[in-house]
């Protein structure tokens, strides 16, 4: 799958970090249009740092990162949601003081009078019922679950191509969990491609098709999930089996 | 009661309020100042109520807005009004200049920065003696009634003017408040880097509120020497009484909210002038004291000011009565 379809974001020998020291040192990875891949790894392997250099918002790096032909090394992190990029960051971060409607756009102010505006947040509505309910509400009142959602509906306001995802689930209720692993696969089936970085293994090699493994700055290993899942390494060091 | 009946009705009550007072009294000059005060918290709310950017530096663009308008009123004449133009011109510049080499700092060392700025401005004014007068300051040459050369005997019509400034600016902080820009300044300010995804440009928000903000201050600054006649390089590019003044009466009343700084002006320039008035006989630095205790008990109680604080004691109230 992944040979015929063109690749969209190509991350190439990408080094990285902050004040002085590397966090990824020489980190390679491609997603193809419409593919659902994961990284999955420690605490520590530089999960987060990997997704905050392709947004632009780690300023110490080099390498080569494109996306659809587009060289993002040359862009501001508020460019690259021009692009329909969004990077969803880790512990969801809605704006608390504002409404959800506001916060979902912010996603696309520079949208409010077009009538895109209303189709993708009537988009964003079907996805998520219960953000409709609560539009007038501040996003700082709601559940884990319904900010997840928020920042989720934000994302989708934008002509969204490739969603970044940093740790999603973590600090869910499991039965939340569930709900957020059924959006990103909706968000997928609706044609979005998407980059996830979870430390719950076994949720992102249920939903991505394809995934990487990064210890210590480093891809160690490449595979399809279901292979990933079968490797009796990632099985005993990640999946706890 | 609806917020715009609310404050039709407290504009009416300003409105009428000096004719039953001495137009020459020192009631309503007090409330003047009061109002000019107001006018200062808010204008400096647009950059540390909605972008929570502490400026510890207003002075620096009041001073500009006094000296430029002050300067070209004594060497050419010019209306102050036209010299209000100016200075806020010039204070626009210097906010543009300054936000790059402070763009990157938050908190503290943003604070620090502003007052370091204003400071530079205070010495050059103090030490520049041909065209500021240095130390000594500048006196506004005295020709009243002249609304063009914005000269009054009376109190009364500057107690006007400082009214209209504060509507003025407190409509200029709504407007951008719920316009794009005030949506972009509020992401920014609950998370910069979250702001920076969802496409925000940081840099150019914080730059966009800053020359608001400084344009506004000048204008103030403009309308204080021409009311108080006299200034010298302390009194309007003075930390204490106007960089620390106006991040006060915002704080105080409630950051980020329009009446904030008009409640936190209305409560403190009064309480200055009591605790002048009652204490400065009694011991030097005794009314300061005064003063300071005062608003370290409202920020223990109640740090997000003291709207905050009655909004919290009628919902309280509204529960008591309804359970």
């Amino acid at each position: 799958m992944s040979d015929t379809t063109p690749t969209l974001l190509s991350v190439e020998d990408v080094y990285a970090g902050y004040d002085g020291s590397d966090v990824l040192h020489g980190v390679s990875l491609d997603v193809h249009a419409g593919e659902f891949v994961c990284v999955i790894g420690a605490n520590t392997a530089g999960k987060s740092t990997l997704l905050r250099t392709i947004s632009r918002l780690v300023p110490k790096s080099r390498g080569r990162i494109t996306f659809d032909g587009t060289d993002l090394m040359s862009l501001k992190a508020h460019e690259i949601p021009k692009l329909g990029i969004a990077h969803v960051p880790e512990g969801r971060h809605v704006f608390p003081d504002m409404t959800v409607e506001e916060n979902l756009l912010l996603g696309a102010y520079t949208l409010r009078q077009d009538p895109v505006y209303k189709e993708r947040l009537e988009k964003a509505f079907t996805l998520f019922p219960r953000l409709k309910e609560r539009r007038r509400q501040w996003a700082g009142t709601l559940s884990g679950g319904e900010q997840q959602m928020v920042v989720l509906g934000r994302a989708m306001m934008l002509n969204l191509r490739l969603l970044i995802l940093d740790e999603p689930s973590h600090g869910l209720a499991p039965i939340v969990v569930d709900e957020v692993h059924d959006a990103l696969v909706k968000i997928h089936e609706a044609g979005t491609s998407i980059l996830l970085v979870e430390q719950n293994t076994s949720l992102a090699l249920s939903v991505a098709s394809r995934g990487y493994v990064l210890e210590s700055g480093e891809i160690v290993l490449a595979e399809s999930a279901k292979a990933l899942h079968d490797d009796p390494k990632v099985r005993e060091a990640y999946l706890g089996l | 009661m609806k917020w715009w009946i609310t404050g039709a009705v407290v504009l009416v009550a300003a409105a009428i309020v000096p004719t039953f007072l001495d137009p020459t009294g020192y009631a309503i000059r007090v409330l003047t100042l009061a109002l000019l005060f107001a006018a200062l918290g808010q204008a400096w709310n647009i950059v540390g109520g909605l972008a929570n950017q502490i400026s510890l530096g207003h002075a620096a663009f009041f001073g500009l807005g006094a000296y430029t308008s002050t300067i070209l009123l004594i060497n050419f004449g010019l209306s102050p009004w036209i010299g209000m133009l100016a200075g806020a011109a010039i204070a626009a510049v210097a906010a543009y200049l300054l936000s790059f080499p402070t763009m990157k700092l938050r908190g503290h060392y943003f604070a620090l920065a502003t007052l370091a700025f204003s400071e530079v401005l205070r010495v050059i004014a103090g030490s520049w003696t041909s065209v500021t007068g240095g130390p000594v300051g500048l006196s506004v040459p005295f020709s009243p009634d002249s609304f063009w050369l914005l000269q009054f005997k009376s109190t009364m019509p500057y107690y006007y003017i400082m009214l209209g400034a504060l509507v003025v600016i407190s409509g200029v902080f709504v407007w951008i408040r719920h316009s794009s820009l005030g949506y972009r300044l509020r992401a920014l300010k609950e998370n910069p880097e979250a702001a920076e995804v969802v496409g925000v440009n940081t840099t150019q928000v914080k730059i966009s509120a800053a020359v608001i903000s400084a344009a506004l201050t000048a204008t103030l600054g403009t309308l204080y020497a021409q009311f108080t006649y006299f200034f010298d390089p302390e009194a309007v590019f003075g930390i204490i009484p106007i960089s620390v003044r106006a991040a006060i009466i915002a704080i105080l009343g409630g950051a980020g909210t329009v009446v904030g700084p008009i409640i936190g002006a209305f409560l403190i320039v009064p309480m200055e002038e009591m605790a002048n008035v009652l204490l400065s006989s009694r011991g030097a630095g005794l009314s300061q004291l005064a003063f300071g205790v005062m608003l370290i008990a409202i920020i223990l109680i109640e740090p997000r000011g003291i709207l905050a604080l009655i909004t919290n004691g009628v919902s309280r109230l509204r529960r008591r009565k309804s359970s």
